[in-house]
């Protein structure tokens, strides 16, 4: 019997135990039925400590001698700092240092996330040339944070100011640089647009949007000689690692960095930014830790949200609706001196069926801090144009805008040619539009009401790519038959710690409570990059390895250690369940793992799961979990793999004030197998309540003449409050997908937002006949 | 820095009495946090705006870094450490959140349990559309909303029940 057919048996003789766990069902696809097996509904393992206190996020860490550091920022958006004057500071009480751009450390340069060798040239996370307002020139180190935070105000910065382009509407922007990587033609999409017989072409336009995870960004840095230990939230603990190790040209193996709980991420929390450079600098020079917490207005331009956008859709069609034609065009702003492409054509190239398409995409340098990744970024602003467009088409064919989708259902990839690996698109329309009601859709525009409230009815499709990459984990059988997993991986809410202990279980035959998850230290197995919803895939798929082995070498000791009770059976297998250990037969003993472990006299079993190729070097490791050189693409032999997802959503528009309510939302998603079904229903949520925000309320506002994001706080910057969200319905449209991961995994935690801000704009369209195209859908545009 | 800029105080925190001596100028938040090693009430704005930082002075829900730790000289405190029994048994609204998966990261967790519990006692978990008014004030970017409605609703009904049973 092989290791496989040992873990079959157990579920098996879970199923007949009804003292185990929660008997809820899993997601229907999975087969799952007890809550601590992969595919059940366990809640979260990092629960309690949540809900009481006790978890202790990075910059929470109680240090002897730690000092506090604040930030100045620059007050212009382009120019010189002509000087500093710090002498108000320097004698303001508890003063440690002013750190300024002329007397901090020589700092390198270091390897940017794609592993491409940095040039030979200081790094100065100070600025002397301003190049964005609020970028940091100065800060202030004293030994209480108010003290700090009292002399930082009395840092006296002068500049020499230049003009700047404050943004994409700036006339000076002009048109970008074109990004060839960007551009993807088949056929002849402008002769075949032309001579469509039904055309709609129009403008698309979304803002600067930010990432407000709850926790504000920031770190403790402390040296001990020229080891570096980093308590910082973070989504990728190896390539932060490694730019602080090559900042300050220290070995890699000299930095630790520690984040056990991260407090949201959305995409901001991958990289060490200017401000880390600052404190550990700081830290250095001072001999003592420094803590620096980046303050709420700071995180708008400590690091970059998601870059405002332009796109222009073209669709030609046949007079049935049937898509003859995408012509796409996509600009997204970029900072002065930093490139970030915001890939706008990602959606628009594969979610219909066109004989012809032409996508091409500039970037404009503009005046701000470079943007970054915001959940989902370049698919979500992708599928605001497409799904706006192809709702428009709908209404000047004059058909059902779910019927459309289904005309031009992509039966295959069409930009890469190849089958998906799996693409319950047309589940997900069929259960949602069920759920939803959908059949009940007047089709005019202002035909449904209630009173004075306008009712519309709105459809959009998403997508995500199954991003997938090499993983390692530490399994351990301990002495009193508890497991342990050991990852530098994170939980930044997704809910790591749990599926990873839910795997760990199943493949063992333990039950969950009995493993214990380690996440978030550099010290552990090593981890890639936690963005572009791949770490359940990547990591589920090396516990399951590493916790196959660990079993393997049990049940090898079990069968022939002599000491071991199970010796005279001489038996081929054994079968483990609950924590004991059996034959499969049922003759001969039964014992506890920890009985076994002490018959045979070993203190525990340790079993390292890594998923890289066999031949990999020291090197090929270091590059794939320092950069995402590695990466493996989602179209990469044979199949076309992707998550997808439709939501049908309700709105409410006050036919007096224009004001939006979204009353409804039913969504259905494909994540392929669902690992937690209950946790993974949280996550698709989160993104969709993401969307209503981006859709309705959030909006980086550019100051026109200081180039300055003047809602920088969280009462200005709206996100979506509860008061804003209805109930969400998700349902699970997922078949597992073994070409995806090695758990029939797809990707759960960008889905959800791709396509809520469309669907929402399609039913403000419905409710009140006016067709919004630029985000956030506010009042003024209707009324 | 001397001594001439510290002020003593006594802080009521859970059932405990606390001495220390800190600036005038320090929040109750950064005292439970930066003083006294309580993180469990966060700091996600610092300026009033999301509500990470609610705790209860004499039963009411306040934002801690919105309030000077000398104005809570002499009153009661309870943040989220002192919230389950001293034999570690879960408040109704904590088990709620944990059943129901009203949380994600974590970080505005503590906040909104506290917010939960008074707006329970305030009488404002009447319906589904005033819990999600009442606890508006506490924001959550993972996006738990429905969940923590979900959770409110759950902990309402059980402690009433509880408090039916008791009279």
């Amino acid at each position: 019997m092989t290791v496989h057919d040992v873990r079959s048996r157990q579920s098996d003789s879970k199923r007949g135990d009804s003292k185990r766990g929660d008997s809820k069902r899993g997601d229907a696809s999975d087969g799952a039925i007890f809550a601590e097996a992969v595919g059940g509904r366990l809640s979260r393992v990092d629960g309690p400590a949540k809900i009481t206190g006790a978890a202790k996020y990075a910059v929470e860490q109680q240090l002897d001698g730690l000092s506090h550091a604040v930030l100045v920022e620059s007050t212009i958006a382009a120019g010189k700092v002509r000087s500093i004057d710090t002498a108000a500071a320097q004698a303001s009480p508890g003063v440690l240092l002013v750190l300024t751009p002329d007397n901090g450390l020589r700092l390198n340069t270091a390897t940017d996330w794609l592993g491409t060798p940095p040039p030979d040239i200081p790094y100065c996370p100070l600025a002397r040339d301003v190049t964005f307002s609020g970028q940091h020139v100065a800060a202030v180190v004293a030994e209480s944070f108010e003290q700090a935070v009292a002399a930082a105000a009395l840092v006296k910065v002068a500049y020499d100011e230049t003009p700047a382009i404050v943004d994409l509407d700036d006339p000076k922007a002009g048109d970008g640089i074109p990004i060839d990587t960007m551009t993807k033609e088949w056929g002849d999409a402008q002769a075949a647009f032309a001579a469509a017989p039904v055309r709609v072409c129009a403008a698309y336009n979304t803002p600067r949007e930010y990432q407000t995870p709850m926790e504000p960004h920031g770190l403790i840095a402390h040296w001990q000689g020229d080891q570096l230990t980093v308590w910082e939230p973070s989504q990728w603990l190896d390539g932060m690692a490694r730019t602080y190790a090559e900042w300050f040209g220290v070995p890699f193996e000299n930095v630790r960095l520690v984040s056990p709980y991260i407090g949201g991420g959305f995409g901001s929390k991958a990289f060490a930014y200017g401000y880390g450079a600052v404190a550990a600098m700081a830290a250095k020079m001072l001999g003592r830790p420094v803590k620096l917490a980046v303050t709420r207005p700071q995180t708008f331009t400590a690091y970059g949200g998601r870059a405002a956008t332009r796109q222009t859709v073209a669709l030609g069609a046949d007079a049935e609706g049937r898509i003859q034609s995408i012509v796409h065009r996509g600009v997204n702003e970029t900072s002065v001196d930093g490139m970030w492409v915001e890939p706008l054509g990602s959606v628009t190239s594969i979610m219909y069926a066109t004989p012809n398409f032409s996508s091409r995409q500039n970037v404009v340098r503009v005046n701000t801090v470079v943007p970054g990744a915001l959940r989902a970024p370049g698919e979500n602003p992708s599928a605001f144009g497409i799904e706006s467009a192809i709702d428009e088409l709908a209404y000047e064919v004059g058909i059902d805008p779910l019927e459309i989708r289904l005309r031009n259902y992509a039966e295959q990839d069409p930009e890469a040619n190849k089958p998906w690996s799996t693409r319950q698109l047309r589940e997900a329309f069929a259960a949602g539009a069920e759920a939803f009601g959908w059949s009940k859709r007047a089709p005019e525009p202002r035909s449904m009401r209630d009173g004075n409230q306008l009712i519309g009815w709105g459809v959009a499709a998403g997508t995500y790519p199954v991003r997938r990459a090499y993983g390692e984990a530490m399994v351990r059988i301990l002495a009193d038959g508890s497991v342990e997993v050991e990852s530098s991986s994170i939980d930044m809410g997704q809910g790591t710690y749990t599926i990873l202990a839910q795997t760990a279980a199943e493949v063992v035959g333990v039950p969950a409570e009995n493993v214990v998850v380690k996440l978030g230290d550099s010290r552990y197995a090593r981890a890639g990059v936690t963005g572009g919803s791949r770490l359940a895939g990547v990591m589920t798929g090396a516990v399951h390895k590493a916790a196959t082995a660990a079993l393997d070498q049990l049940v090898g000791l079990a069968i022939s250690d002599p000491n071991s009770p199970f010796h005279a059976l001489q038996a081929n297998t054994l079968v483990v369940a609950n924590g004991r250990i059996a034959s499969p037969r049922g003759d001969g003993p039964e014992v506890s793992i920890a009985e076994l472990l002490g018959s045979v006299g070993r203190s525990q079993i340790e079993a390292m799961g890594d998923t890289m190729p066999a031949n990999s070097t020291a090197d090929d490791r270091y590059k794939n979990y320092t950069t995402i050189a590695t990466a493996l693409s989602h179209t990469e032999g044979d199949y076309s793999r992707h998550s997808w997802c439709a939501h049908f959503i309700e709105v409410r528009v006050d036919e007096d004030f224009g004001t939006v309510r979204v009353s409804r939302v039913v969504s259905a998603l494909d994540s392929g197998r669902l690992y937690n079904p209950k946790l993974a229903e949280s996550q698709w949520k989160g993104g969709i309540i993401m969307g209503i925000g981006q859709a309705l309320l959030e909006e980086g506002i550019v100051d026109r003449r200081h180039g300055r994001i003047v809602n920088n706080n969280l009462a200005d910057y709206l996100i979506a409050t509860n008061a804003d969200i209805p109930d969400i319905e998700v349902i699970s449209v997922g078949i597992p997908d073994p070409h995806s991961s090695a758990l029939g995994g797809k990707g759960v935690g960008e889905l959800g937002i791709v396509g809520v801000a469309p669907a929402i704009a399609n039913a403000v369209f419905h409710a009140t006949g006016k067709r919004v195209r630029d985000l956030p859908i506010t009042l003024e545009k209707l009324i | 820095m001397t001594s001439k800029t510290r002020i003593p105080i006594q802080l009521q925190i859970n059932g405990h009495l606390h001495e220390l001596e800190v600036e005038p100028r320090v929040t109750l938040l950064d005292a439970l946090r930066d003083h006294l090693g309580l993180t469990g009430t966060k700091k996600g704005c610092d300026q009033g705006q999301c509500g990470a930082c609610t705790v209860h002075i004499d039963g009411q829900r306040v934002l801690a870094c919105l309030t000077l730790a000398a104005q809570a000289e002499g009153r009661a405190i309870t943040s989220i450490e002192g919230l389950a029994d001293g034999d570690g048994t879960l408040h109704a609204v904590q088990a709620a959140f944990l059943e129901q998966d009203a949380f994600q990261c974590g970080y505005c967790t503590p906040g909104q349990i506290l917010s939960a519990v008074a707006c329970i006692r305030e009488g404002h978990a009447g319906s589904d559309d005033e819990i999600r008014e009442y606890m508006a004030g506490n924001l959550c970017r993972c996006g738990a909303y429905p969940h923590i409605v979900a959770a409110v609703r759950q902990a309402a009904l059980e402690i009433a029940s509880s408090m039916e049973t008791a009279s």
